[in-house]
């Protein structure tokens, strides 16, 4: 065990399965000499060669695609994308031929595309957004977001393993800031399986991504005030275990659903769906979501603060739920 | 480069109404080839007269007037190299020993792998049967990207394959193809695109396509060779592809070859073609790649007129007798609708 950043484990994992499995290559933009915009491949390059750290030129569906193909070949790319948000330039190669390969010609593609998303940097329309939702849409891709170093070590590991598509969404925010004792060996988390972050009698909150501290920072409110939030960290998008936040909200009775995402179309939509028609015999409170707003990520601080989901606004819509 | 000649008729250097070979090639070689693109012929007319009927349903899109490339190119290939093409290569399929009952099946919509009624017959892709490989269609440069994957998998493996993607010269405008092809230029992969330019994407002519009169005029961009040859003549198409595959197997990188043909029938069964002038029909149809390569089989080739005659009634019973098995298959069970989203 040691204690290491939420980056530190993003790298160990991609290390220790580039060592573990000579398929594994990595693909995307400054990844190599440069060892990335976030450094997380720094040492790759000398490590593993050229061959397998391959720097791209800046053409996102181009060097998707290429990795897709190789993936059918049986290697195990993982794509950085320099910025989440620079994925949308790869959109047909994800949503057209990732996700729908197996489905139609039972050929599987073991690709991991890895995605540093998120706000909260002044980094304004293009580096600052939280794509998840346009691709939890589409039937056939697996999309993470971990919130924790364990999480993200143990969910990159999984998502190389697997023999689909995952898109892997890291937040900037968590980078550097959270750190945590982590297992040196390698271990899994399996894709597809909640966790809860902290338990709770009075309250749900369904949540995932850098969204899952500033919730468990409201709950430490609350509790001092006498309320019990319990946080369920998603983790997985889909497949989305459905089960643990419905066992939860059936405990509570009452459920707040957070994300960095805005509002409309936004995850949340789809986890208070469910909850409206799984546990509606038991809510004593209507299904509240908390997002972002419903604009573009500004650059000026004034503006991005106001856009973005805030500690104070979580609390004000947890208390509202819990004195419905 | 002059805008005035239109380039729906052949450069003179390119044109021939007649053609041959310097190869040794035996009988049954010839015959083999032929039988194939006559199996495409046979097979698309029979598509063609299902879709009337109602039979297949949505759309169906032939491959009429371009059976040499296909068959030419994939004629070179080691059974390991991949290659990938939508319908408009069927001969192509044909040629690695895809099943004519199987493709109408497939039209059908019945329950047949690899699809099981999830995909049209236009694409197939069976990598460990057929050595066929998957691709989708965003738009027909799609797979010059992923084409660039594989061929990088080759290359990081050190094995002397090489991938073909047949494409065509609407597909050279997207963005994929600068992507693909460069990526691959970069790290000399081997990549061979083939251009199948049969004048029309859907609709649209050359000249509302690119501002360069032929689509090898943009290798140079990549730093790649490129060639400019007649589609029609199974010969030549073997003659300059395999330059191509040779260059590409070598570890030289990609190789860019256009293929000046014609797309007989219109972009699918729907299209009435209202935009083909008579003088074009007219001049490709005495280019016919099919009527080329009879009478040359019944010339130079050596097999009397009673042989060949012998092939093409033998394809059309082989599609009719296609068509009988495809009918008795079963669609896929509603059930099945929500199987093999993921891979275990």
């Amino acid at each position: 065990m040691a204690v290491i950043t939420y980056l530190e484990a993003i790298s160990q994992a991609l290390r220790d399965e580039m060592r573990r499995d000579e398929n594994v290559i990595l693909l995307g933009e400054d990844i190599a000499v440069f060892g990335g915009a976030f450094k997380v491949t720094v040492g790759f390059l000398d490590e593993f060669g050229e061959d397998r750290v391959i720097d791209t030129p800046i053409s996102e569906s181009g060097f998707t695609g290429a990795a897709c193909g190789a993936a059918v070949e049986g290697l195990r790319p993982v794509v950085e994308f320099q910025f989440a948000d620079f994925i949308a330039c790869a959109f047909d190669q994800i949503v057209n031929y990732a996700a729908k390969n197996y489905y139609r010609w039972g050929i599987p593609m073991p690709v991991v595309f890895r995605g540093p998303a998120g706000g909260g940097f002044r980094g304004g329309p293009y580096h600052s957004q939280n794509p998840e939702a346009w691709f939890t849409h589409v039937p056939g891709l697996k999309v993470v977001q971990p919130s924790t170093p364990y999480d993200a070590k143990g969910l990159l590991i999984a998502a190389i393993r697997d023999n689909n598509p995952v898109i892997y969404f890291e937040h900037k925010h968590l980078y550097r800031r959270i750190k945590e004792d982590v297992p040196d060996e390698d271990y899994v988390v399996p894709i597809g399986v909640a966790d809860v972050k902290r338990e709770g009698t009075d309250l749900t909150v369904v949540t995932y991504g850098a969204m899952v501290h500033k919730s468990l920072a409201v709950a430490e409110r609350l509790s001092r005030e006498g309320a019990e939030c319990e946080v369920v960290d998603l983790r997985s998008l889909s497949p989305l275990d459905r089960d643990t936040f419905l066992a939860s909200v059936r405990k509570t009775s009452r459920a707040l659903v957070v994300h960095e995402a805005q509002l409309t179309g936004g995850f949340g939509g789809e986890v208070a769906a469910i909850i409206a028609q799984e546990a509606f015999d038991v809510l004593d409170a209507p299904v509240t979501r908390v997002a972002a707003l419903d604009i573009p990520s500004p650059f000026a601080a004034s503006l991005e603060d106001a856009m973005l989901p805030t500690e104070e606004k979580i609390y004000t819509a947890a208390k509202n739920v819990l004195e419905y | 480069m002059s805008k005035s000649k239109p380039t729906i008729f052949l450069d003179p250097a390119l044109d021939r109404t007649s053609i041959a070979t310097d190869e040794t090639i035996s009988r049954d070689q010839l015959a083999v080839w032929y039988r194939t693109m006559r199996l495409a012929r046979a097979c698309d007319q029979k598509l063609a007269a299902l879709y009337r009927q109602g039979k297949i349903v949505g759309a169906v899109y032939l491959a009429i007037g371009q059976e040499a490339i296909c068959t030419g190119v994939v004629s070179l290939l080691n059974r390991d190299d991949y290659f990938s093409t939508v319908a408009r290569g069927l001969a192509g399929w044909f040629l690695r020993g895809v099943e004519p009952k199987h493709v109408m099946a497939r039209w059908l919509g019945r329950d047949v792998p690899p699809a099981h009624g999830r995909e049209l017959g236009l694409f197939f892709a069976d990598i460990q049967q057929y050595g066929i490989a998957p691709y989708h269609n965003g738009s027909m440069a799609s797979w010059i990207p992923s084409g660039a994957g594989f061929a990088l998998a080759f290359k990081i493996r050190k094995q002397p394959r090489v991938y073909i993607a047949f494409t065509g010269d609407g597909a050279t405008s997207p963005g994929d193809f600068y992507e693909g092809l460069n990526f691959a230029a970069i790290h000399k992969l081997p990549l061979v695109v083939v251009v199948e330019n049969n004048c029309f994407a859907y609709s649209t002519t050359i000249e509302k396509q690119m501002p360069v009169e032929n689509v090898a005029d943009r290798a140079p961009a990549f730093n790649i060779p490129s060639e400019i040859a007649f589609g029609n003549d199974i010969f030549e198409v073997r003659r300059v592809a395999k330059r191509a595959i040779d260059y590409a197997r070598a570890g030289n990188g990609p190789y860019l070859v256009e293929f000046k043909t014609f797309r007989v029938r219109g972009h699918g069964e729907h299209d009435d073609m209202g935009y083909v002038s008579a003088d074009l029909r007219e001049f490709w149809e005495k280019r016919d790649p099919l009527r080329l390569y009879a009478e040359y089989l019944s010339g130079a080739g050596g097999l009397d007129e009673a042989e060949v005659k012998a092939i093409d009634d033998e394809c059309v019973q082989t599609v009719e007798d296609a068509v009988a098995w495809a009918e008795a298959q079963p669609e896929a069970s509603p059930d099945s609708v929500t199987d093999r989203l993921f891979a275990p």
